[in-house]
């Protein structure tokens, strides 16, 4: 275990205030905020500033902490002194002090759980999936660390894996709740709940509004404005579709059902680009001489230029 | 249970949660989720009692963001409300932001 200094991660000294360090917290709160902030590890960064801010914000966990932690380096390996604890009583179910306070000093003591029973806390999680896995379900192994009770009485946090069924049909945004996989019960009461928002991974392909697909794609400049089949590959698999004759770049073209099942599923639009092939070769240069010659074309004519 | 069971939740929205199992949620007191939903702040108004309420995914989200808002920051109700609201619509606007190719 690595000794971390919750002071340096409040950016105060030790001697902080109260004040000092709620200020301190705001600020950081504020700055790493997870919806809110445009730093890229604000969400790791967040947990960090909690977990330091429910440790120093506590007197009697700072003062614990304080304690152990004189001498100490950040990063350094760490070994509590002996008796470190003596002449404390540490009160049970801390909210979110983190890993390495809970794991150094537990959350709770023994002695405690015949005197009440306490349902243990919910959690939440959020979890990336891929457009692919709302269409067809999927499962996925995840890791969250969640406090378990040791030998000694003393509750540590613990690695715990999961596997998670995603259901088929999931929309961005939805929370699955597993009943019994938060934290477990003090004194013999009930484990929490976990709740894991689904988010999806970013598909440059596609967009995603509910259950409705938003997929782009390149079509020359014949196909659009001829008509005719193209393939084309979709989050359900590979389709050939259909571009009717005179389309415009920017047309939507709906595949009624293609989009993330569910009743009633979403729909696929597939929003047709044109793209230009380059003037690079003689005869592609001609190509185009030929069109502006014998087309009659403008498409400024109305905009008044 | 082992490690290799799969296990399947429950979906938020097929089944919803009550006031009770919503405070649960957001380590919060049913009281105050009452009181966020009966001045607006949650959710729209309810014309039924409070035993009667239901809580998808979206109120499970404003609800945690509320009471993160308030605890952190001190704020009271309206203020948290007003900066979900604006949390809310940035996440919007990023969205269609994305949508339109940006």
């Amino acid at each position: 275990m690595e000794f971390k200094d919750y002071y340096r991660t409040l950016g105060i000294d030790k001697t902080a205030s109260a004040d000092d360090i709620k200020k301190a917290y705001r600020k950081l709160a504020r700055k790493y905020h997870p919806d809110v902030s445009k730093e890229p590890d604000a969400e790791a960064r967040m947990q960090e500033v909690n977990e330091a801010n429910a440790v120093l914000s506590d007197p009697e966990k700072r003062a614990l902490y304080d304690q152990v932690g004189s001498g100490q380096q950040a990063g350094q390996p760490f070994r509590p002194p002996p008796d470190w604890d003596a002449g404390f009583e540490f009160p049970g179910g801390g909210a979110d002090s983190g890993d390495f306070f809970e794991n150094l000093f537990g959350r709770g003591r023994s002695g405690r759980a015949g005197q009440f029973r306490m349902r243990g806390e919910d959690r939440h999680a959020r979890i990336r999936i891929d457009l692919r896995d709302a269409y067809d379900g999927a499962s996925r192994t995840i890791s969250l660390r969640r406090p378990q009770a040791d030998g000694q009485g003393r509750v540590v946090l613990q690695e715990h894996t999961l596997n998670v069924r995603i259901p088929k049909g999931v929309k961005e945004g939805q929370q699955i709740r597993l009943g019994g996989q938060g934290d477990p019960g003090i004194g013999g009461g009930p484990a929490g709940d976990l709740y894991l928002e689904i988010r999806f991974t970013p598909d440059p392909r596609y967009r995603i509004d509910g259950r409705d697909v938003y997929e782009t794609v390149p079509v020359t400049p014949w196909e659009a404005a001829l008509g005719g089949p193209i393939d084309t590959p979709t989050p359900s698999g590979p389709v050939t579709l259909q571009v009717p004759a005179g389309s415009q770049a920017g047309r939507k073209l709906r595949l009624k059902g293609r989009g993330i099942p569910g009743d009633p599923p979403g729909d696929l639009y597939v929003v047709l680009e044109v793209v230009l092939p380059p003037a690079d070769s003689d005869s592609a240069r001609r190509l185009y001489e030929t069109m502006a010659r014998e087309m009659a074309f403008d498409p400024r004519r109305t905009t008044g230029a | 249970m082992t490690h290799d069971d799969i296990l399947t939740g429950a979906l938020l929205d097929d089944v919803c949660l009550t006031v009770d199992e919503l405070a649960q949620a957001c380590a919060t007191e049913p009281r105050w989720i009452i009181e966020r939903v009966e001045a607006g702040y949650l959710c729209g108004e309810p014309s039924q009692p409070p035993t009667q309420w239901r809580f998808a995914s979206a109120e499970l989200l404003r609800a945690r963001r509320l009471v993160v808002t308030e605890r952190d920051f001190d704020a009271n109700p309206e203020l948290a409300a007003l900066v979900v609201d604006l949390i809310e619509e940035v996440h919007q606007l990023r969205h269609r932001l994305h949508a339109a190719g940006a």
